[in-house]
């Protein structure tokens, strides 16, 4: 119809003849050693034709079949949710087969031995069917899917990571099944997920023309179509794909992401197109990725998972292309959900937990034999040098991670967005690993510079990229996606090598405060407070903001600039608390639902609200993290999570939100 | 007069506190164009959406042409029953034809094929709403009156022998208006369908209604035709201005004004 559909032939030409350059440089100067005799029916003692028919041919095999049901899934969750940023991670598919197969390994390994991808589905679907559990409720409306999505997804992934810290040697394998190894020994797992994913593509093509109905809203039951219905099915048909791709090649995420989106940027308009081209976008970015590093591997002896890198290459793919995509598109799923409206009276009953939660990581402790002790004035003062510092860096941490966190979901009005979406967590995160690995001895100041120097690095890139489009859509996010993608694959690729530096970082990406000195509170703690008076002036201009640019324009708000100062102070607080909680923490994303589903529904209450959310989460999870398991500590990154997304799901699981929505036959 | 297309009796609707439809028993007449009106608020297109199936009301019955609406299954409904919500739905890229090949939906459903009659009532919609030289651009691209436009080339395609439009003119310049509402009277007319549709503009409602329905605080205050129920007594009581009413200096149909 338009230009923009002549742009996929000569992409996809060339991404086909790359793919199958790289595979045919890959694998033939070993095919024409070997006849075809040998290859059909190797004897044991011929090694070469037992690698090339055992491993490397069903190795390609199977990452085609990978790639192209990672992409066929993301677009059917894409399409279900009308989010770009939906993909078999945001349902907790993977989380939930990582924390089953980690559970099997420590506790009932023989479960292991028997089918380790019957564990890893069953697990995938038990946290999806946790996932259903919560959207039934509200017919599968794509907020409460995302939402519940995250909520399982973040607990299952926090929990797997605790299991990892307290069993670090037991679960070391899981890191490499995390990041997604393609490597085979036999035929078996490639021909047990074909009929698999033949099945579900087939009943994915058979729900095309319902899906596309979907777009139309509730014009779409006027049509005869049972929403709901076609939601809950089209979910289970993209979870099915994800489950079957994971459980036999582990963690591939960034794909289901990836593919969509590219195909899109293609100029893939119609659904029904996308779910063609993504699909083919998908299994040859696999190959292409999966080709590349075999070279690579021949050639330096390094071993990377498949997975880890898909993201380095499908990452800058992404970048590049989501300035093609469409300028920004209402997002009709911008705001979370609000239970009840409440006064702003309210937030002194969380100020006043959070100076009960406060005092309390304050005073008490464990003593030598494990007894919990409550130290008050004289005998509490040894321990304030310790346990001051951490308080405070958790508390402010916690406060500006949410506070970035409302506004960032608001400027770009998705409630998907958050601190770890736009990269800038993951910035200083890489920021740590250059220090770590090319400084040597680096002390703590060299290392907060690093860390600093690598948000502001990811905050510039993704400003100069979306200068033109604006930075109310989808482009920013999706670019920041991008970037963090790129960055977080690079630090899984270092930690799946198994260097030691690399445990190092492990453990303050989980978030551990325990290293918080007194400097770093004193500079948490003032910008903290630093950022209190400005969020009034901000509140204003964020409430139009997320009311739609042209809205905000015609109020007379220069959006580009308010834009602008909005994502600049939300990425200097992240990265301000990403030095002391890590990367991974759940805050940013869930203080700003869990402060809207409480009742604070306008800018100011929810800014409010949120930062006061975010400190009571993080203050406990630092007490918790010191005491529970003592003599050892827990990160506080990880506990938060295990704190916040209970708390979450059962303010979704709350009644009220229905009456939100129409009521319906 | 023949039966009726929509029987209600005793249809009411709560939304938390609020009774927002006090208990309705009211008839709309088949093959005519019933306009509901009603101050902002008064329960006009939660009535629609009632009607329509968007929404469950809490006790009564509907039958729609004599069988009770909620036995219908939901694309049997829609062949019957074609809807066009207030607000334009974001359609995401797709052309205006491929908007009213979607309106065949309740017909080949989600498996069977899509047959020749299918693209001849989309290619007949697209021809009945003078879509043709726009039937391949994206309906995003489109003036607020072309997309308006492209939602009823679907509806028509849907080819239901009633319609139910949420204020289908809001938007609209004048020409626009006539023509839409002239299209929307002459499906009724011509081809017998049965229409109910929400306006603001009592000039319009009165010159291209059969009949009017009024709706105040979730109660019916009054129907009939527009010559009955077009008096400044009650529009007064009704909207809350005083207004007053001259005839047409040609026609001789009810003009409304404010005083």
């Amino acid at each position: 119809m338009s230009d923009r559909r002549l742009a996929l032939t000569p992409w996809l030409a060339a991404m086909t003849v790359l793919s199958a350059g790289l595979t045919a440089a890959n694998l033939a100067p070993d095919l024409s050693m070997l006849d075809l005799d040998r290859l059909l029916a190797p004897v044991p003692q011929d090694v070469d034709a037992m690698v090339m028919a055992y491993s490397r041919l069903p190795r390609l095999c199977i990452g085609l079949l990978c790639g192209a049901a990672l992409g066929l899934s993301g677009t059917l969750f894409q399409q279900v949710m009308r989010n770009p940023l939906a993909s078999p991670s945001t349902i907790g598919v993977e989380a939930g087969a990582g924390c089953a197969i980690a559970a099997a390994t420590l506790y009932l390994p023989a479960l292991l031995g028997w089918s380790r991808d019957l564990v890893a589905l069953s697990g995938g679907f038990l946290a999806v069917g946790l996932v259903f559990l919560i959207a039934g409720r509200f017919r599968f409306a794509p907020l409460a899917v995302v939402l519940g999505g995250l909520v399982v997804g973040f607990y299952l992934g926090a929990a797997t990571t605790t299991l990892a810290l307290l069993h670090e040697y037991q679960l070391a394998g899981l890191f490499v099944w995390g990041s997604g190894s393609l490597s085979q020994q036999d035929w078996r797992p490639t021909l047990d997920l074909l009929p698999r994913l033949a099945v579900t593509a087939i009943a994915a093509g058979l729900l095309a023309r319902p899906l596309v109905l979907l777009q139309l809203d509730e014009a779409a039951r006027g049509l005869g179509l049972r929403i709901a219905l076609v939601r809950a099915a089209a979910l289970a048909v993209a979870v099915a794909l994800a489950g079957f791709t994971v459980s036999a090649v582990g963690v591939i995420g960034f794909l289901g992401l990836a593919a969509p989106s590219i195909a899109r940027a293609l100029g893939a308009r119609r659904l029904a197109t996308r779910m063609i081209v993504a699909p083919l976008v998908g299994a040859l970015l696999l190959t292409v990725t999966d080709q590349t590093l075999q070279m690579l591997t021949a050639a330096t002896g390094a071993f990377l998972p498949t997975g880890a890198v898909t993201a380095m290459l499908g990452a800058p793919a992404l970048f590049i292309l989501a300035r093609r995509l469409r300028a920004a598109q209402p997002q009709h799923t911008a705001r979370g959900p609000v239970l009840q409206r409440v006064q702003s009276v309210w937030l002194l009953a969380l100020f006043a937990i959070l100076v009960l939660v406060a005092l309390t990581a304050t005073v008490v402790g464990r003593d030598l034999g494990g007894a919990w002790v409550m130290e008050l004035v004289t005998a509490l003062q040894p321990f304030l040098a310790w346990r001051l510092p951490r308080m405070v860096g958790a508390l402010a941490a916690g406060a500006m991670l949410a506070v970035a966190g409302v506004m960032l979901q608001r400027l770009t009005r998705n409630p998907m967005a958050s601190p770890e979406v736009l990269g800038v967590s993951a910035g200083s995160a890489f920021g740590l690993l250059v220090a770590v690995f090319f400084l040597a001895a680096p002390d703590h100041l060299i290392l907060t510079v690093c860390a600093a120097l690598g948000a502001a690095a990811v905050l510039g890139t993704l400003l100069v990229s979306v200068r033109r489009v604006g930075l109310g859509g989808n482009q920013a996010l999706l670019t920041g996606v991008a970037l963090a993608a790129f960055l977080m694959a690079l630090l899984s690729a270092v930690t799946a090598t198994g260097d030691p530096r690399a445990m190092l970082l492990m453990g303050w990406m989980a978030g551990s405060t325990y290293r918080v000195n007194a400097a770093e509170a004193t500079v948490a703690g003032v910008l903290a407070l630093a950022m209190l008076p400005a969020l009034p002036v901000l509140a204003r201009q964020l409430e139009h903001l997320s009311l739609g640019s042209a809205h905000a324009r015609s109020v007379g708000l220069p959006v580009a600039r308010s834009g602008l100062i909005v994502l600049c102070t939300a990425g200097l607080l992240t990265a301000a608390a990403t030095l002391i909680v890590g990367p991974l923490s759940f805050v940013g994303l869930m203080a700003p639902h869990i402060a809207r589903r409480l009742g604070f529904a306008c800018c100011l209450p929810q800014l409010a609200a949120a930062a006061l959310i975010g400190a009571i989460i993080m203050v406990t999870a630092d007490l918790l993290g010191r005491t529970i398991h003592f003599p050892w500590q827990l990160p506080a990154g990880l506990l938060s999570a295990l704190i916040g997304a209970p708390v979450l799901l059962v303010l979704l699981l709350l009644p009220g939100w229905q009456q939100h929505e129409p009521k319906a036959p | 007069m023949t039966a009726p297309a929509f029987s209600l009796r005793g249809v009411d609707l709560r939304i938390g506190d609020r009774l927002v439809l006090h208990p309705l028993t009211l008839d709309l007449p088949a093959g005519q164009v019933t306009g509901l009106l009603g101050h902002n608020g008064s329960g006009k297109s939660t009535l629609m959406k009632i009607l329509a199936r968007q929404m469950k009301p809490d006790s009564g019955e509907i039958d729609l042409f004599g069988t009770p609406l909620a036995t219908h299954a939901p694309r049997r409904l829609a062949r019957s029953l074609a809807y066009l919500p207030q607000h334009a739905p974001d359609t995401d890229g797709l052309t205006v034809r491929e908007l009213a090949a979607l309106g065949r939906y309740p017909w080949h459903g989600p498996f069977g094929r899509v047959s020749d009659l299918d693209r001849q009532k989309t290619e007949s919609a697209l021809a009945m709403t003078n879509l043709m030289t726009f039937a391949d651009r994206q309906v995003d691209t489109l003036s607020g009156g072309e997309r308006q436009r492209a939602f009823l080339a679907m509806l028509m395609a849907q080819d239901a022998e009633c319609l139910l439009l949420d204020e289908p003119i809001s938007a609209l310049d004048v020409a626009q208006q006539i023509d839409v509402m002239s299209f929307v009277r002459r499906q009724a007319m011509e081809h017998g369908r049965s229409v109910v549709v929400i306006l603001h503009d009592l000039n319009i409602a009165a010159r291209f209604c059969d009949r009017l329905v009024v709706l105040s605080h979730g109660r019916v205050a009054g129907q009939g035709a527009p010559d009955d129920l077009i008096h400044p007594d009650r529009l007064e009581t009704l909207y809350g201005v005083p207004m007053g009413i001259f005839a047409h200096p040609t026609t001789g149909w009810p003009v409304t004004y404010v005083l």
